[in-house]
């Protein structure tokens, strides 16, 4: 049969797929993908020589954009963490296993604890290179750059997911390849585990993944503005349940989760308080609220992978810069409220007092502070999210 | 039975103006609500005890000169008493060129579903197929015909392919990336969107009419009947004792291998198709679609074709005769 086919000529754009995954309502996503696709920019690239360049540069220029002393002060802000009831941030001593390399080839890394790393989808990216911010000193950028992970964010990949059964072990297959293969394109973690607890390498641990956009995390004496490079990304194939809101890994994944948590610890020293999901640590900027993203907004298996509930850890992008969270984000996280939100919220409220300033008007010191921060970074291309923040501002 | 009550709260409106069927979709208290009358009529001559019955039984029928028209869900019964045929304002998922009645008896069907608009401005979006071969005319015309009808009850109208609809009434899980089909009345209608964009549709000559049409013919029954056999007890699978039976089994096949055979032939001859990541999502709606064992033939049909797509599923929609006027509410819904 002849036919007259309508074609339009299409070409793909992987991340406005992957935001729209992450929208949950159908009419928003909808909406979200008429704009997204009717009238997107292509993502520009800095050059890493061009981060180095302008490294000097930031450095000058934040001391000009810091905000100014009567509205955060460094100090009230020191003695206030004083304060502050010691259990909310300080971490527990850090004890790590004792994991090392027993055999590496191009195709498969083998460590001590019985992990092994697929190496045959290995991909590199931009340098990691970051800075960070002392928040001891009223977040003074740091004058030196690091190139070492200190953290882990844990994330969904939020793919087509088929039934866990032997009948359908020819699609579940097919499925984490196709996935696998989009991820590299968009080079969006360092490590990928699939449904079957296998763990790919993607990035390189020693680049930058695409993996938490506009971000905030802090431990006792850093704090940290997206972490792409400050933090590897480590995804599990899953997808966030439509009535839950939690998604669903089987044992084999949490068994992977635990000894490749356990080899990066080791390897890297990371402490359990930035082992973080990526629903902690996502903020959108133009609206400052937190919970951008949410996967993982509930559910993470903390105890299973050796972990801390870090649930319960106050968000610094709460307490630290003003963010707020509104209805959508509580209901993603349920019932079970993050401890670390009234936490922050007590600190800010604290802090407000301890300076003699309202909740309000210290919460909004605390924004200026982080677009300040973040306008000055930017100029590093430490905090270049080109796409998140194209998605952001145009919303 | 009783006229529906009209759920028209203002709101935007999805309508799905089928061939066999017209359904009317509108969200209330966050949910989504349905309505469908059946796309007849039948005549009845005159006599004043049958109006009052008629208007009695809030069935929905109008005066015309000597005669009553009885349209939407009640024709079919009517006809079956009175063993005529139904008359159908549309043919082929456009307007009856043959029906001389076909603009006002549609007209009715759709005013008894959603009536004048409740607001200036209230949104309507209505289903249209892919032009078949041959019939971009008649598409044109049909769609200008119904916009106008639309618009003249006050709505602010737009229309939107019947294949993307059941991409957006289906496939939100999948960022309205897949293939959505409607197997209605008249056509099969086929889309694939890429991110919510058709990127490629079309339909096929082959529905549910053809069926009837063809099994009624090999058998001698009336077509009315034959539908309403497919629709009470025809499933995959089994084997027919009845000639009815087997008539509608052979036709079945007949539309789905044509179905197939499209669709192979149109994504082979596309060359500009984007670059699917990740297998896409197949789901199938439609009324012709509802037999057991639909699916099941379906996917084999397809997997014995080498289908060039690499599928995540094939699947038949929740609801699927409600599928495209939900779709066509999400659209609506998402303009707003």
């Amino acid at each position: 049969m002849a036919l007259r086919q309508r074609v339009r000529e299409i070409e793909p754009n992987h991340y406005a797929d992957w935001r729209a995954a992450r929208i949950s309502d159908p009419i928003e996503k909808l909406q979200y993908l008429h704009g997204a696709m009717t009238g997107r920019k292509s993502p520009v690239r800095r050059l890493f020589w061009r981060r180095l360049s302008l490294g000097a540069f930031v450095l000058i220029t934040v001391s000009f954009l810091l905000p100014a002393p009567p509205a955060v002060s460094d100090a009230s802000l020191v003695s206030h963490r004083q304060m502050f009831p010691e259990t909310a941030r300080k971490a527990p001593p850090q004890s790590f296993a004792d994991v090392w390399l027993v055999e590496e080839t191009d195709k498969e890394d083998v460590f001590s604890n019985g992990l092994r790393v697929d190496n045959r989808f290995s991909t590199p990216n931009q340098p990691r290179f970051y800075q960070v911010l002392d928040r001891k000193h009223g977040m003074t950028p740091s004058g030196d750059w690091h190139s070492q992970p200190v953290g882990i964010v844990y994330h969904t990949t939020e793919s087509a997911i088929a039934p866990f059964d032997a009948q359908r072990n020819d699609a579940l297959k097919r499925i984490s390849k196709v996935t696998l293969d989009g991820l590299r394109d968009n080079r969006s973690y360092n490590f990928f585990i699939d449904r079957f607890g296998r763990v790919l390498r993607i990035v390189e641990e020693t680049s930058a993944a695409n993996h938490a956009g506009n971000s905030i995390w802090a431990d006792e004496t850093s704090a940290y503005l997206n972490l792409n490079s400050s933090f590897l990304g480590v995804a599990f194939e899953a997808q966030t349940g439509t009535d839950d809101f939690e998604p669903r890994i089987n044992a084999a994944q949490v068994h992977a989760g635990r000894i490749l948590t356990e080899m990066l610890r080791a390897k890297y020293k990371i402490s359990s308080q930035n082992c973080v999901t990526h629903a902690q640590v996502s903020v959108n900027p133009s609206n400052m609220r937190i919970g951008y993203h949410t996967d993982w907004a509930r559910g993470f298996p903390f105890a299973a992978l050796g972990l801390d509930n870090n649930y319960n850890l106050p968000p610094a992008s709460l307490s630290d810069f003003g963010f707020e969270y509104d209805g959508l984000f509580r209901r993603a996280i349920g019932p079970d409220f993050w401890k670390g939100i009234p936490l922050a919220e007590a600190q800010m409220a604290q802090d407000a007092a301890g300076k003699g300033s309202t909740y309000y008007a210290h919460k909004a010191a605390l924004q200026d502070r982080y677009h300040r921060l973040y306008s000055a970074l930017k100029l590093t291309g430490a905090l270049e999210e080109s796409n998140d923040a194209t998605a952001k501002t145009s919303e | 039975m009783p006229q529906q009550k009209q759920v028209n709260n203002g709101s935007p409106v999805g309508l799905d103006v089928g061939t066999s069927r017209i359904v009317t979709a509108h969200r209330v208290d966050d949910q989504f609500q349905y309505q469908t009358q059946l796309n007849a009529f039948v005549n009845l001559p005159y006599s004043k005890m049958t109006e009052n019955v008629l208007a009695k039984e809030n069935v929905p029928h109008s005066i015309q000169g000597s005669g009553i028209v009885v349209h939407g869900n009640e024709s079919e019964r009517f006809a079956d008493l009175l063993s005529v045929e139904t008359r159908r304002p549309m043919s082929r998922g456009v307007l009856n060129p043959d029906e001389p009645q076909s603009l006002t008896q549609i007209q009715k069907i759709i005013q008894s579903l959603i009536g004048p608009a409740k607001s200036k401005g209230q949104k309507l979006y209505f289903s249209v197929p892919a032009a078949s071969p041959g019939a971009e005319d008649s598409i044109t015309y049909h769609e200008a015909s119904l916009r106008q009808i639309m618009t003249e009850f006050g709505y602010d109208v737009h229309s939107i392919n019947e294949g993307l609809a059941v991409v957006y009434a289906e496939l939100e899980s999948s960022n309205y990336t897949g293939i959505g089909i409607s197997c209605g009345g008249g056509l099969c209608n086929v889309c694939l969107a890429y991110l919510s964009v058709p990127v490629l549709s079309f339909s096929v000559n082959k529905g549910g009419d053809f069926i009837d049409t063809s099994a009624a013919s090999a058998t001698g029954d009336l077509i009315n009947r034959i539908r309403i056999t497919k629709e009470d007890s025809f499933h995959f699978n089994g084997y027919f004792a009845d000639k009815t039976h087997q008539a509608l089994s052979i036709y079945y096949e007949d539309m789905i291998q044509t179905l197939v055979a499209s669709m192979k032939e149109a994504f082979l001859a596309s060359r500009s198709l984007p670059k699917l990541s990740r297998p896409i999502p197949l789901v199938l709606s439609g009324g012709s679609t509802i037999p057991k064992g639909f699916r099941d033939r379906f996917e084999k049909a397809l997997q014995a074709s080498d289908f060039p797509i690499v599928l995540s599923e094939v699947r038949v929609a929740s609801n699927p005769l409600e599928s495209t006027a939900k779709g066509a509410l999400v659209a609506a819904l998402s303009e707003v």
